[in-house]
């Protein structure tokens, strides 16, 4: 009988709405893109050759993989700054901590395209007593990466 | 539970990996309470659970403890929208228990979600705590704050409507 009961179902941009609203220090911006689904995902998880083209702080990405599935992605920021970030990357789900970051993807299909969330933080203590100023910054970051994908996606164009 | 240690300290992949594991579970839970609000209740419910996760003293206590606000949020989402339920029906005829399809009966899995529109949120989430989590009268009455005599009378109502629905 459990089968036949109604779920409410939690699609990948929910998951990233619940993991932005409830950790301190991560902002969260959220967009619909009028491209299909395939088209942007195969964007956003083609993390070597697209998130230095998404987020402007990393010059170089290498990935490789990890220990329970996971990836382990390492990043070169234009100044030399260098961070290890564990990966967990999955069809329209990806999320990434460093030591001192984490980051998120989501993405799902909408009626006018897809729906994508991007999320940036910062893992510093004290971090919860500066959130308006997190969101402040990081909102306009994640919305310019949005921006970003959307125009690598549209360039990718149809396969 | 060294998972939910992890995310009460901050872990970003144990947060995540939780959620995971907790989405599901809200899921199933809120659905049959909230029906078309369900998966507002359901984000709602995990909000709150991760924003307070580091007040879970025991985490064997879990599942229980995410149980009680999932059903806090459904209700409360449903009641938002209420509309169309027979909360006002008089109690249901001694001995009506005894026509109510048994779990698993197929019958039953064929209008469950048009049975469940008809009732109250309150008696939904009665329904679900019983029928799919398996608690008692006296545990349902104290993750709803009601009296026990509250929780059997909305069990029966409830009950009397999916006896209804299959006899038609």
């Amino acid at each position: 009988m459990t089968g036949a009961w109604p779920e409410a179902q939690l699609d990948p941009i929910r998951r990233m709405r619940i993991l932005a609203a409830s950790i301190p220090g991560a902002a969260m911006a959220e967009t619909v893109i009028a491209q299909p689904f395939e088209r942007v995902w195969a964007v956003a998880s083609d993390l070597e050759g697209e998130l230095p083209h998404l987020i402007r702080d990393f010059r170089t990405v290498r990935v490789s993989p990890g220990e329970k599935g996971r990836l382990v992605l390492h990043a070169r920021g234009y100044l030399g700054q260098r961070a290890r970030f564990d990966v967990v990357l999955r069809p329209g789900w990806c999320w990434m901590q460093s030591r001192f970051l984490l980051g998120g993807m989501a993405a799902a299909p909408h009626p006018d395209g897809t729906t994508v969330a991007l999320l940036g933080g910062l893992r510093q203590p004290g971090i919860r007593a500066m959130q308006p100023l997190v969101n402040a910054a990081g909102r306009p970051l994640a919305a310019g990466a949005l921006r970003r994908l959307a125009d690598r996606a549209r360039l990718r164009g149809p396969e | 539970m060294a998972l939910v240690r992890a995310a009460q300290h901050g872990d970003a992949m144990a947060l995540a990996d939780l959620l995971e594991l907790l989405a599901p579970y809200v899921s199933r839970l809120c659905g049959p309470i909230a029906l078309q609000d369900g998966p507002d209740a359901a984000q709602e419910a995990l909000i709150i659970v991760f924003r307070d996760i580091r007040q879970l003293r025991e985490p064997r206590a879990l599942y229980g403890w995410v149980r009680t606000i999932a059903v806090r949020e459904a209700v409360r989402a449903a009641r938002r929208a209420r509309t169309g339920s027979i909360g006002g029906l008089p109690p249901a005829a001694a001995g009506m228990l005894d026509q109510v399809p048994e779990p698993g009966d197929p019958l039953l899995a064929v209008d469950v979600r048009d049975v469940l529109a008809r009732l109250s949120p309150e008696h939904r989430a009665v329904l679900t705590l019983r029928e799919l989590e398996g608690l008692d009268e006296k545990a349902v009455s104290e993750m709803l704050a009601v009296r026990e005599g509250t929780v059997k009378s909305r069990l029966h109502r409830a009950r009397r409507s999916f006896a209804k629905a299959w006899q038609q």
